[in-house]
């Protein structure tokens, strides 16, 4: 449900969020700040809108995250008038840049459950191991050779 | 798994600004030095292991909470505690946030080419049951039993949970499996998938091919295996693999509940009963101990 006071605290996090992918891609990547602030607000933009999206939608079970990337989806695609102005503002995020941030948290975040973890049993870690690598190269396989058929590879 | 406070109040930042200050300022420090310390490629055998900052950023991450490093040093349970930790959970949604963005423009310009490789996104999305060929016998042989099927329905996030919860209970031997698989997914996921991308493009599948293998059904594994992926990738690949990993993982995450409802499960379960007469038998005479 959408919530606008909600909305605004997650405002305040999504410009964090925005600073620290900044932060990350200038030590990481030597892209300067100042060349990337245009896209970073065109960012949060989409960010929010997402977030708001997703709250007014709440039969359409679909993440913020599937949102964001919709829509970032749309005002890039070529048929867009927003691409030739929007694609070279984007070019100044750097990919790895963003992905630093969410792994640090995701690794605070699961620092209580460790114990949980250790109480599972070595079996049920190893099974999960074979999941993992099962779902990834059953994939693999199955793209491999549906590609190959279309001649796309 | 039990949420104790809403989101929104975990957000509230007045009153709680000491909490904020605490967790952000150790991502800041998280970011910088995982940054400095960039990407290193580890040569292991025919291939290599990439390690990228976030690897590292997940690592730290977990060890400087209370159930690790935290529990002997008390300063850094009074850095990173109950309430940091607590924070932590929103801040993955919301960070999350940028990326998928991100992972938008990088697929909307390709979307020509994405069409084109339709068919290919569709199909392999079936190649996520693959986990049921490769593990099921390998949880009978450790010599699990109904944990087995709940254990490798899928990569087992939220909604599988909230499916085997719902049919089961989630004290059941199939909760108790697919419990096990979201935990060390969520703990050890990212790392997993990290080397295991990176490691992957030296099985002569094609690159493009592993990246619609990605979009494994979990935003951060994802992120985590294509990241791996378009690193190790030739240069001018690389955005198509991150828009391929991108897309796919957005297929799976609207048809991952469906597929183990409809085929995962029902699949699971008539394996299961196909195979199990085979495993007690090899096991026979000896006590199968149970999780």
């Amino acid at each position: 449900m959408f919530d606008i006071t909600r909305t605004l605290y997650q405002f305040k996090m999504i410009v964090i969020a925005a600073i620290l992918v900044l932060l990350g891609q200038k030590v990481g990547y030597g892209f300067p700040v100042m060349d990337a602030i245009p896209g970073i607000i065109v960012f949060i933009v989409v960010c929010m809108l997402s977030l708001i999206i997703r709250d007014l939608t709440p039969k359409i079970p679909l993440p913020a995250f599937a949102w964001a990337a919709l829509i970032g989806l749309i005002i890039t695609a070529p048929f867009m008038p927003t691409a030739p102005i929007l694609n070279p503002l984007f070019k100044k995020i750097h990919f790895l840049g963003t992905t630093t941030p969410i792994l640090a948290f995701a690794g605070i975040s699961v620092g209580n459950r460790i114990d949980e973890l250790k109480r599972t049993g070595w079996k049920l870690v190893l099974v999960a191991f074979a999941v993992f690598t099962g779902t990834f190269f059953g994939s693999a396989l199955v793209a491999q050779l549906v590609l190959k058929i279309q001649g796309l590879i | 798994m039990i949420e104790e406070r809403t989101e929104k109040e975990i957000l509230k930042t007045s009153g709680r600004l000491p909490v904020f200050a605490r967790l952000l300022g150790t991502v800041v420090v998280i970011i910088i030095v995982t940054e400095l310390i960039g990407i290193h490629k580890i040569p292991l055998g025919p291939g290599a292991v990439l390690l990228l900052p976030m690897l590292y950023a997940v690592v730290i991450g977990i060890l400087i909470t209370p159930d690790v490093l935290g529990k002997p040093i008390a300063a850094l349970r009074k850095l990173i505690g109950k309430k940091e930790i607590e924070l932590a959970g929103p801040m993955v949604m919301l960070t999350l946030l940028p990326l998928g963005t991100k992972l938008g423009t990088l697929i909307g310009p390709k979307i020509m080419k994405i069409v084109e490789a339709g068919p290919a996104f569709f199909l392999q999305e079936l190649g996520n049951l693959g986990t049921i060929f490769l593990a099921l016998p390998i949880a009978l042989a450790l010599g699990l039993k109904r944990e087995a099927v709940g254990a490798t329905v899928s990569i087992c996030r939220e909604p599988t949970l909230g499916v085997i919860a719902e049919k089961y209970g989630i004290s059941s031997p199939e909760g108790t499996g697919t419990l096990g698989t979201f935990l060390t997914g969520t703990i050890l996921g990212t790392i997993f998938y990290g080397i295991l991308a990176s490691f992957s493009v030296f099985t002569g599948l094609h690159p493009y091919a592993l990246a619609m293998a990605c979009g494994i059904g979990s935003a951060s594994m994802m992120t985590a295996s294509s990241g791996a992926l378009s690193m190790a990738v030739s240069p001018e690949m690389k955005d198509t693999v991150l828009a391929y990993a991108a897309i796919s993982q957005l297929l799976t995450s609207v048809t991952g509940m469906y597929s183990v409802i409809f085929i995962a499960l029902p699949l699971n379960n008539f394996l299961y009963n196909k195979l199990i007469p085979f495993f007690s038998k090899k096991k026979s005479g000896k006590e199968v101990s149970h999780v």
